[in-house]
C-alpha cells in the first residue's frame, strides 16, 4: 500500500536552503534506521515522527534519547500529556536502560504542564507572547543544560492550546532555529489519525520541519505490521522505502517491507 | 546419508554458506531426524555455536522434544515458531522460543532471526528454515520469493550458515527457481544414499 500521508512533503520554508549532504550527523543509535538515514539525523535537524496511535512514535523517541544519552549526549524529553514518572517505567522495558542516566541528569524529563504553570500560562489558548515565552524558556533550559537531543511529546497536543495556524508555524520555526542555534538535534511527536492524508494535525508543522518519519499500522491478510518510511530530511540521502519495524527489549529492528501482496493492504 | 556424514559436510561449509537440503517425501522422517541430528546435535552443540530454529512446519515444543531426545543443550537452540499461533498450540510457550503469528508474517519472522541473532551474539550461528514448503503454502511465490531473497542474503553477509529444508515434489517451479539463485549449495538427501 501507498503510505498514508501526502505524496509530497510541502513547499521548502523560505530562507532555509537545502544544506549540503555530508553535514555532521547525529547518530540515532538506532542501527536500521541510521542505516537508511545515511549514518543519522543532521546535527541540528528538527524532525517530525508521525503516526497514529499504537504505532511506536514515543518508543522511538525514547530511545533515540536513551541511545544518545549512553553516548554522553544530554538529553531531554518534554512531556505534554504523559507522567515523566510513567516514561521512566516504559523505558525500564529497554534492556540497556541505565537509572544512573537518569539520576546523572544525562537524561531529563520535564513535564510541560509543570512549566506551564511555573511560567504562569495557565489560560486555555496561548497567545503568540506566551509561544515566544515557551520557546525562550524551553531554550535557556537546553543551554543551561548542554541538551544535545530533544523531544516534545507531542506537538499536538501543545498545538490544541493555540488557535492560528500562523501561530504554530512560527513556533515551530522559531523552536527549529533556536534548537539549531544550540547544536541540539530535536524531535516533534505528531499525532495523526490513518485516514488524516497529511502529517500533523493542523497541516502546517510539516512544511516547517527538516525531516518527517512516518509510522503507521500497515495489514496484510488480517496481519499487522507497524511500518516506517522516512518521507523527508534535508541534508541527507535517505531511504525513501518502507520498513516493518517492531520494539524490542533490545531496541527498534527493522526490516524491508516485502511488497509481493502489496496490493491486499489496507491503510 | 548418516547424521554424521551430513554433520562433516555441514561442518566443512565456510561460514555464510545457504544450503537447500532436499528431503524425499517418502522418506520424511528419516531423513528428517538424520538433519535434525546432524544439524542441532553434531554441528550446532559446538562450543561457541547457536542455532536458531525456524518452525513453519510442526510448532517449536515438537522439535524441541526432538532435539531434547538427543540431548541437545537448551542454550544452544533458539526457536522462532510461526506455526503454534495459528494451530492454537500456544499454552505453553518454551523459554527458548519466540512466538510469531502467522506464517504470513514473513517480516516479523525475519525480525525475530535478527532478535535472536543479537541476543545470542554467537561467533557461529546458524538458521534451520523449516521449511520452504510449508511457508509457499501460506505465502504466494512472489512474497515468499522476495522473503528468502533478503533473509538469506543478510545472513550470508554476516556469516550465518543457513539451511533450508524443502520436500522434493512438492514445490512451485518459481520458489525451486529462486532457490537455486540464492542458495550456494543443494545437498540432495534421496541421492546420497543411505
Amino acid at each position: 500500500m501507498e503510505s498514508p500521508g501526502p505524496s509530497a512533503a510541502g513547499p521548502e520554508p523560505p530562507g532555509r536552503a537545502e544544506p549540503a549532504v555530508g553535514l555532521e550527523r547525529c547518530v540515532t543509535g538506532i542501527e536500521g534506521l541510521d542505516n537508511i538515514l545515511g549514518g543519522g539525523i543532521p546535527r541540528g535537524n528538527t524532525v517530525l515522527i508521525a503516526g497514529s496511535v499504537g504505532t511506536g512514535k514515543t518508543t522511538l523517541s525514547l530511545e533515540f534519547l536513551l541511545r544518545g544519552a549512553e553516548r554522553g549526549e544530554r538529553s531531554l524529553f518534554l512531556s505534554v500529556t504523559e507522567a515523566s514518572d510513567k516514561l521512566v517505567q516504559n523505558l525500564s522495558t529497554f534492556e540497556f536502560f541505565r537509572t544512573d542516566l537518569v539520576v546523572d541528569g544525562k537524561l531529563v524529563f520535564v513535564d510541560l504542564p509543570v512549566l506551564y504553570e511555573k511560567l504562569g500560562l495557565e489560560s486555555e489558548e496561548l497567545s503568540s507572547e506566551e509561544l515566544d515565552i515557551l520557546v525562550r524558556t524551553i531554550r535557556d533550559l537546553v543551554r543551561s543544560l548542554g541538551i544535545k537531543r530533544l523531544v516534545l511529546d507531542s506537538l499536538t497536543s501543545l498545538c490544541y492550546r493555540i488557535r492560528k495556524d500562523e501561530q504554530i508555524r512560527e513556533f515551530v520555526l522559531r523552536l527549529g532555529e533556536e534548537m539549531s542555534a544550540c547544536d541540539c538535534t530535536s524531535v516533534l511527536v505528531s499525532e495523526i489519525t490513518p485516514t488524516q492524508g497529511r502529517y500533523s494535525t493542523r497541516g502546517v508543522e510539516e512544511a516547517i520541519v527538516d525531516g518527517i518519519i512516518l509510522l503507521w499500522n500497515a495489514r496484510r491478510r488480517g496481519d499487522i505490521h507497524r511500518v516506517l518510511q522516512i518521507v523527508k530530511m534535508r541534508g541527507s540521502a535517505h531511504s525513501h522505502a518502507q520498513y516493518v519495524i517492531e520494539l524490542t527489549p533490545i531496541g527498534i529492528l527493522m526490516t524491508p517491507h516485502l511488497k509481493g501482496a502489496r496490493a491486499d493492504e489496507e491503510g | 546419508m548418516a547424521p554424521a556424514e551430513i554433520g562433516d559436510r555441514l561442518r566443512a561449509l565456510p561460514p555464510g554458506t545457504a544450503v537447500t537440503l532436499k528431503l524425499d517425501p517418502r522418506e520424511y522422517a528419516d531423513q528428517y531426524f538424520s538433519v535434525l541430528t546432524a544439524a542441532l546435535r553434531d554441528v550446532g552443540s559446538g562450543a561457541n555455536t547457536h542455532t536458531i530454529y525456524v518452525a513453519v512446519t510442526s510448532p517449536a515444543a515438537f522439535v524441541w522434544s526432538l532435539a531434547q531426545a538427543l540431548d541437545v543443550p537448551a542454550d544452544r537452540v533458539s526457536f522462532v515458531d510461526a506455526i503454534s499461533h495459528l494451530m492454537m498450540h500456544y499454552e505453553n510457550p518454551l523459554p527458548n522460543a519466540t512466538y510469531v503469528e502467522s506464517p504470513r508474517a514473513l517480516e516479523s519472522i525475519m525480525l525475530r532471526v535478527e532478535y535472536l541473532l543479537r541476543r545470542t551474539r554467537s561467533p557461529r550461528s546458524t538458521v534451520i528454515v523449516d521449511s520452504v514448503n510449508s511457508l509457499a503454502i501460506h505465502n504466494p511465490p512472489e512474497l515468499l520469493s522476495e522473503f528468502l531473497h533478503i533473509l538469506l542474503n543478510n545472513l550470508k553477509s554476516r556469516q550465518v550458515l543457513t539451511l533450508v529444508l524443502e520436500t522434493t515434489e512438492e514445490q512451485a517451479a518459481s520458489v525451486e527457481q529462486l532457490l537455486n539463485l540464492v542458495v550456494d549449495e543443494t545437498i540432495d538427501m534421496a541421492r546420497l544414499g543411505p
